[in-house]
């Protein structure tokens, strides 16, 4: 009974066990594999057999005068041609060409035998390397090893670059680890505990489920941190019991691609982000109180993946989402309660005292009662406070981002206004529109508040960070632009029926918190 | 190694017995590759490394020691419930049900449908590596979970013993158990495919003839017949192709040492030295070392036998065989490409099996209870 044997190391090794000793073409046999079995030549092929030195040599074409090596005599001739040498090319011969077949010049090989030569030169060497030579080349992704340089090349091409993703965020390379472990894996125990009618697929699963979460879904437990996606989900749904401004929405796809990211890799660079996403987030919160979009929770983990302090985030964020939550006050009021909420828990690592001593100073501006303005107007009024007033750009960064077309005038004037008083924190926070100095003007515009953890960071804001200043309208432009018609900042505020004042008093709140990392809410709260 | 295993006593106890065996294994790997600081403790019988669920996927997946006999087990339960639309699995095997979610997915995917699934699983199994820190229970309900999400009718059934005998060795729980596999007690529906799965299992059933049995006849032939009994579609059995069950423990060292040196060497190829993973197998490995080579009569739990020799023994009770078929070839071999060169598999007879630098090292067969009629 033949005995088939399989050796996976072999790419083309695979044997039939039979074949005839003399050059008669011998009856085919049935193979497993689809291609004709190799090895069954021509039987008025020429038969050569050549040395193992022979074959294995490469460059086999010396030029004479500077020894440079060539595989192929033509290639040997045109080079010759450089050395003002006699070269020649022989033309393929126009008559019937003997066909050559060769042997493998290992004894032991089943192609050493006439009757299986292989036809084709390469072939022979590839075919004496894979199976008789040494393996040389090693996969670095993985432990396979190849003796052909192609084989190699071949495979690392492919190594790796089909790959499953698990919600947990392991990658395999294989399917059947990859189903065995999404099977047990905690992630989908989760999901079926929650109350989910979208379960993600595994691509983009954290993005996806911040999209699709609809706002029901809220769920006052806040999950394990080592789901991101599904505390953002939760965070949309309970943060925004009113309709979210469209900023939000808009704003969500800026932030979408940074959530989509690693939400570790999104702590590292913790600091900056963290205050722009509070100073953003608060911006959309207070413009946008009830919406449940997922953008605003796009945001609110921006927050808490951009939080250093990740493992401060669920416990605040669902006593903040909650806080949040009753819109028993107003609408603008709401909102500054969240948001607060929001920035404080994705504030890193300020204290409380630190968010009172922010309040105190927040308290400092009286935003005036302003008209609104133009979210293009807003930005055009941030370029032209400039360097200076770095604090002001920032909330004019914040004004621009929380505002919408509704309201942007009198975020705007009340930017102006805080340039003097209350620069580092606004400046602070949003850093973008900010073209100055960094560090040195958040420092300044912290009031010489030490907590204000990224300072260089939350420069970096859409990407924008110092060197925005070059373009802090382009910058904003884009904010303002993706957030587009969406922004609702108006509707938001006109909703609340109340005074100007009250927004923009909330408006420099979240300000405040995002800028600072302090929630001032508490304070403020108080006073409103 | 000899005139080490000469001064090591070999009846002495077990400790010197461990000990001996360990030095070697010890040096062995010292020869092969360089000392490495590990901390072999001769009596390890009582460290146990209790893994999450999902080191186990991983665990399983580091070489296809047991991912080849799922692959292979699977494949061919694939094929013969083709066309069922109930199917109940009775499994019994080491690895908590690891095998399994490949196959969901699989009958998931089929395109007349997934069949309506049941799993049941015995409450006892034998207290050896891998152990995991997770009920049966909690296990049962990951995979439901699973089957819902891929939207397959799924049950799971932990197929409980007699309470009072819940502090028993493994060995009387099997024997109770045995007692309990009845169609009745399982309970097996007329319209059910039957499926039995023997991973890593047989082995753990003693192949001695009880002489106060009334029927004189060992429980792992006593087992085989009861399954024989039920009338299954198909059984796979996968097991170490090894035999170590000689009584005479220096031909077991050989053989067990021959042997076992093929998982140790196996994540030589690709793991570091110091590779936690690699120590963590290993150690697992040990056990087995330990107790093929430390323990006698009772307690020596790992008895292996070859394939070979399960096939044979198979036939015996009546089992006829199931060769493999091409998919299910294919589909090792694509396995098996995936993992590092080295790894290999041919087929004997009626059993596949899985080589590592053609040394045998696991076998999977599959058997009906009836001759195949289509």
């Amino acid at each position: 009974m033949p005995v088939d044997v399989y050796n996976s190391s072999t790419v083309s090794g695979d044997a039939s066990v039979s074949s005839s000793g003399n050059q008669n073409p011998p009856p085919k046999f049935t193979v497993k594999k689809k291609r004709s079995l190799p090895g069954m030549p021509d039987p008025d092929a020429e038969v050569i057999a050549l040395s193992p030195k022979t074959l294995m040599a490469t460059n086999r074409f010396v030029c004479e005068i500077c020894n440079k090596g060539f595989q192929r005599d033509q290639n040997l001739q045109l080079h010759r041609r450089g050395h003002n040498l006699p070269w020649k090319i022989r033309q393929r011969s126009s008559k019937e060409v003997k066909k050559r077949v060769y042997v493998c010049p290992e004894p032991t090989c089943v192609h050493h035998d006439p009757s299986r030569a292989l036809g084709d030169l390469t072939g022979i060497k590839k075919h004496f390397c894979r199976k008789h030579g040494e393996k040389k080349w090693k996969c670095d992704k993985c432990s396979k090893k190849y003796a052909v340089q192609s084989d190699w090349k071949a495979h690392s091409k492919i190594c790796g670059t089909r790959e499953y993703k698990c919600d947990c965020g392991t990658l395999f390379s294989r399917r059947d680890s990859f189903i065995t472990h999404r099977a047990f894996c905690d992630t989908l125990a989760e999901e079926s505990a929650k109350v989910q009618t979208d379960p993600s697929s595994e691509p983009d699963p954290k993005v996806m489920a911040v999209e699709s979460s609809p706002p029901p879904a809220l769920q006052p437990t806040p999950p394990p941190v080592s789901a991101p996606a599904p505390l953002e989900v939760q965070v949309s749904a309970s943060a925004l019991p009113q309709s979210t401004s469209a900023m939000t929405s808009s704003v969500m796809p800026i932030q979408s691609s940074e959530l989509a990211e690693d939400p570790s890799s999104v702590v590292e660079e913790a600091p900056p982000p963290a205050g722009l996403n509070g100073s953003c987030s608060g911006g959309v919160s207070s413009v946008s109180n009830g919406s449940s979009s997922s953008s605003s929770s796009v945001f609110v983990s921006l927050f808490a993946s951009s939080t250093a302090s990740v493992s401060l985030q669920p416990p605040a964020f669902t006593s903040l989402i909650r806080a949040m939550g009753p819109p028993d006050c107003p609408a603008d009021l709401a909102p500054s309660t969240s948001i607060e909420p929001i920035s404080l828990c994705l504030s890193t690592s300020h204290g409380s005292s630190t968010f009172g001593n922010a309040g105190q100073e927040r308290q400092q501006y009286v935003p005036p009662q302003q008209p609104a303005m133009s979210a293009t107007a807003l930005l055009q009024k941030a370029a032209q406070m400039g360097a200076a007033a770095s604090n002001a750009s920032l909330l004019r960064g914040l004004g621009v981002v929380s505002s919408s077309s509704s309201a942007p005038r009198e975020n705007l004037q009340w930017g102006q206004r805080q340039v003097e008083p209350n620069n580092a924190s606004v400046a602070a926070g949003l850093g973008f529109g900010i073209p100055c100095d960094g560090s040195s003007g958040l420092k300044e515009l912290m009031m010489g508040t030490p907590v204000f953890g990224p300072k260089q960071t939350t420069l970096d804001f859409l990407g924008l960070g110092v060197a925005a200043s070059g373009s802090p309208n382009g910058g904003l432009s884009a904010l303002i632009t993706s957030i587009g018609s969406g922004l609702d900042v108006a509707a938001a505020t006109a909703s609340s029926g109340g005074g100007d004042f009250k927004d923009i008093k909330e408006i420099m709140t979240w300000e405040t918190i995002n800028c600072t990392g302090y929630s001032v809410a508490e304070e403020h709260n108080g006073d409103i | 190694m000899w005139v080490l295993n000469n001064v090591a006593s070999t009846v002495g106890d077990t400790n010197q017995r461990l000990t001996s065996w360990f030095l070697r294994a010890l040096i062995s790997r010292a020869s092969r590759i360089c000392p490495t600081a590990m901390n072999f403790n001769g009596g390890s019988m009582f460290r146990r490394r209790l893994m999450t669920v999902t080191e186990l996927a991983g665990y399983v997946d580091l070489i296809p020691w047991h991912r080849f006999g799922f692959c292979a087990s699977n494949s061919a339960i694939f094929k013969a419930v083709e066309g069922c639309t109930k199917v109940h699995i009775l499994d019994f095997s080491i690895t908590h049900c690891i095998q399994w979610p490949t196959l969901i997915d699989a009958l998931a995917k089929r395109p007349e449908g997934p069949p309506s699934l049941r799993i049941t699983v015995p409450s006892c199994r034998p207290q050896v590596p891998p152990l995991l820190n997770m009920s049966k229970k909690e296990v049962g309900l990951r995979l439901a979970n699973f089957a819902k999400f891929r939207d397959v009718p799924f049950e799971f059934h932990v197929k409980d013993d007699d309470p009072c005998l819940s502090n028993e060795s493994f060995v009387v729980l099997f024997e109770s158990l045995l007692t309990h596999l009845t169609r009745s007690e399982l309970d097996l529906r007329e319209d059910e495919a039957l499926v039995i799965n023997c991973q890593n299992w047989l082995r753990y059933l003693s192949d001695e003839t009880k002489l106060n049995s009334a029927h004189n006849i060992s429980l792992r032939d006593a087992f085989l017949d009861i399954i024989k009994g039920l009338n299954p579609r198909i059984t796979v059995v996968v097991d170490d192709d090894s035999d170590l069950t000689a009584p005479s423990l220096s031909s077991r060292i050989t053989t067990c040492f021959n042997y076992l040196w093929i998982p140790f060497d196996t994540l030589e190829t690709f793991l570091p030295k110091d590779s936690s993973q690699r120590l963590e197998f290993e150690s697992d490995n040990s056990h087995k070392i330990e107790n093929i080579i430390g323990f006698e009569e009772f307690q020596r739990i790992e008895r292996l036998e070859s394939g070979t020799k399960l096939s044979q023994r198979m036939k015996n009770a009546g089992f006829f065989n199931l060769p493999f078929c091409e998919d299910t070839i294919n589909e090792v071999k694509s396995l098996l490409y995936e993992h590092a060169s080295g790894w290999g598999m041919k087929r004997e007879e009626d059993t596949m099996v899985l080589t590592w630098k053609g040394h045998n090292s696991v076998f999977a067969t599959a058997w009906a209870s009836t001759e195949l009629e289509d």
